[in-house]
């Protein structure tokens, strides 16, 4: 399982925008929070993604226009802790964001 | 004090608009009513759909943000098709839609229907407005997104007791914007990476797609390509931005591209892609799509990087200031010598293939057609087998001199698209080429054609048949024609009589002699020359094919070239 917390700014729709890309791909949401943090909002998301789709996910996330920034987490069952995960292409999209 | 309705058209006025499409009813009344004196010109068309692919016909000539307006309920769901087919393009569109009174919202009211929710995966951005007042900021805010970084469809959804509120109006406003992490500036960081990958490559090849026209930097692609010199080919909505004459040049890629630009495509050890998504159109089989290849993805939206597999260097931000930032460095750089590998692609084993078999008449009317059209000209397709025949046999060097629907593949796109084309470029000659099938599917605007007078030159390639399902049918399915008879088609030069555009047929026999009679040759001048709006219908053979074909789940090495 992964968590992920989108950070955005709470303009109409954007929430369901956010959960939209998740369930265009039929994945089950076991568990959704969206609550008002600091001057954005945040929404956490659990989902059973591939490493793919982890990619896909964030980029689509990264197009909603009011989205600020996204987190990726594992859940280590053993631990209880989240543990941050790139995707695939984190680094690679991270060094040419300022490209 | 003025009212809403007035404020929305001013507000319009400031992002530049003077020409929308719409069809009016109940809930949007108010909008139509403050239309006169607007200076907006209002062009009526006789289906919502028909307006939402004329305002893309606009958009997609010009890269202008097109309009379209349309009323609640069904009004608004007629422009769905249309906004997908925005939102698919990268076109900048913006759709304004009446709404029932505020009031009567979720009360399924008469004609009422949540159009920000059935669009809200289909947008790029969309407002349901509450109040009067926000009414500036949120037309300015929509334009912005419709026409800033990838561009795409906005929904704006007015309640009709906003539109008939008054206000105190000051002026128009405008939007700024906060930064959007989908746009990087271009600075030369990833020059180290990108020259290291060049000068390990054996085999580089470039992807053209629609991203450098839609940034305005076709002379810089122009510019890079010739320095790179390495093959290169192009999507459907690339066609136009790499002359054809350049020698490096090898045609569309994809599903029915060229066999040269598929065979570089599977070969390549280095893509450069500028500006493409790599839908599976263009791959093929994505498990499969350039075994061998390193990829260098210029893009402006990071959602379309890694789709197929992830990318070694992902060059993110508007392709007008990388590539030009990518020239400026490689100017300074030996780059190896390509001229092998660029001797074997572009050789004429590989380019040199003639068309084969029943479609040669119709692609042979279709460049009798293309080789008489004036420079300035628009071609129009379709969706089916004509656009990929059209798409094959375009030579072009405008880059916006092709307009299709290929990312939804919407079918009666053309018709109302021409349309939009049209009234925004008034002195090119206009050639919109459609099937039977499609060509039915939008017909009404005929109507709106020859009310504007409208010098359209619409073709029907008409097989009787939806032909591309066929085909599938014929190659695929055993041929089981299931549902794609059309062999009782109207008579399509009585419907263009009907609506008094003069519309005349040619028979595939004329294609058959090469070259064509001097008769023929007439027509077809006369045809494209004419003042006037007109309809040429081609009778073509019912089981014409397009090749070469990628079959669906097949490599793009394992091209169909002729029926087997």
């Amino acid at each position: 399982m992964h968590v992920f917390h989108i950070h955005y700014r709470n303009t109409q729709g954007t929430l369901m925008r956010i959960i939209n890309a998740a369930s265009r791909r039929a994945l089950d949401l076991p568990y959704v929070k969206a609550e008002a943090n600091a001057n954005a909002h945040q929404a956490t998301l659990l989902l059973e993604v591939t490493p793919k789709q982890i990619g896909q996910l964030r980029r689509d996330w990264y197009a909603i226009v009011d989205v600020t920034e996204v987190q990726v987490s594992v859940v280590d069952f053993e631990t209880g802790v989240l543990v941050p995960h790139p995707p695939i292409s984190t680094g690679n999209v991270a060094q040419s964001a300022t490209a | 004090m003025l009212r809403g309705a007035e404020i929305t058209l001013q507000c319009m006025r400031a992002e530049d608009v003077d020409l929308v499409f719409g069809y009016p009813g109940g809930a949007i009344m108010p909008l139509y009513d403050a239309l006169d004196g607007s200076g907006i010109k209002h062009i009526l068309t006789r289906h919502e759909q028909g307006a939402v692919f004329a305002a893309e016909g606009v958009a997609r000539a010009t890269g202008k943000v097109g309009v379209a307006m349309a009323t609640s309920g069904p009004g608004a769901t007629n422009l769905v098709t249309g906004i997908a087919d925005a939102k698919m393009d990268s076109v900048p569109l913006v759709c304004i839609t009446g709404q029932v009174r505020s009031a009567l919202i979720g009360t399924d009211a008469f004609q009422e229907t949540d159009v920000f929710g059935l669009t809200l995966s289909l947008t790029k951005w969309s407002r349901l407005v509450k109040t009067i007042e926000e009414i500036p900021s949120v037309i300015a805010e929509g334009f912005h997104w419709a026409r800033s970084g990838r561009p795409g469809p906005v929904v704006i959804d007015i309640p009709t007791d906003i539109l008939k509120a008054k206000m105190e109006f000051v002026g128009p406003v405008k939007f700024a914007s906060k930064a959007n992490p989908s746009n990087g500036h271009a600075q030369p960081l990833f020059a180290k990476e990108l020259i290291a990958l060049l000068e390990k490559a054996k085999k580089p090849v470039a992807l053209v797609g629609a991203g450098a026209k839609l940034a305005g930097a076709i002379a810089d692609l122009r510019r890079l390509l010739d320095q790179l010199q390495v093959p290169t080919f192009a999507t459907v909505h690339g066609l136009g931005a790499v002359p054809p004459s350049a020698s490096y040049y090898l045609g569309m890629v994809g599903m029915h591209g060229t066999m040269a630009a598929n065979m570089a495509l599977d070969e390549t050890d280095l893509l450069l892609v500028f500006g493409a998504r790599l839908d599976d159109r263009v791959t093929g089989d994505p498990s499969r799509f350039s075994p061998n290849a390193k990829i260098v993805h210029f893009e402006i939206d990071p959602a379309q990087l890694d789709r197929v597999r992830p990318c070694e260097l992902p060059i993110v931000g508007d392709l007008a200031e990388t590539i030009p930032a990518t020239h400026a460095v490689l100017r300074e750089v030996p780059l190896p010598d390509w001229s092998q590998w660029r001797g074997v692609a572009c050789g004429e084993e590989r380019l040199g293939l003639e068309p084969r078999g029943l479609a040669v008449p119709t692609i042979r009317f279709l460049d009798e057609l293309f080789s008489r059209l004036p420079e300035n000209h628009v071609v129009l397709a379709d969706v089916g087998q004509h656009q990929m025949w059209a798409a094959q046999r375009y030579r072009s060097c405008s880059p916006r001199g092709f307009i299709t629907s290929g990312g939804l593949g919407s079918m009666g796109f053309a018709l109302p698209a021409a349309i939009g084309v049209q009234l925004s470029k008034p002195d090119a000659t206009v050639l919109c080429v459609s099937g039977d099938g499609g060509f039915q599917m939008n017909i009404q605007e005929l109507a709106t054609v020859h009310r504007l007078g409208l010098p359209i030159k619409l073709v029907i390639i008409d097989n009787k048949f939806l032909g591309m399902v066929r085909q599938w049918q014929q190659l695929f399915y055993q041929r089981n024609y299931a549902e794609t008879d059309l062999s009782d088609n109207p008579d399509f030069v009585a419907i263009s009589k009907a609506y008094k555009i003069h519309g005349q047929r040619i028979s595939e026999d004329a294609m058959r002699e090469f070259p064509i009679s001097q008769e023929t040759g007439n027509e077809l001048d006369r045809f494209l020359r004419s003042p006037n709006p007109e309809l040429l219908v081609f009778d073509t053979a019912p089981e014409a094919n397009v090749f070469p074909m990628v079959p669906a789940g097949a490599s793009l090495s394992e091209m169909l070239l002729e029926e087997e």
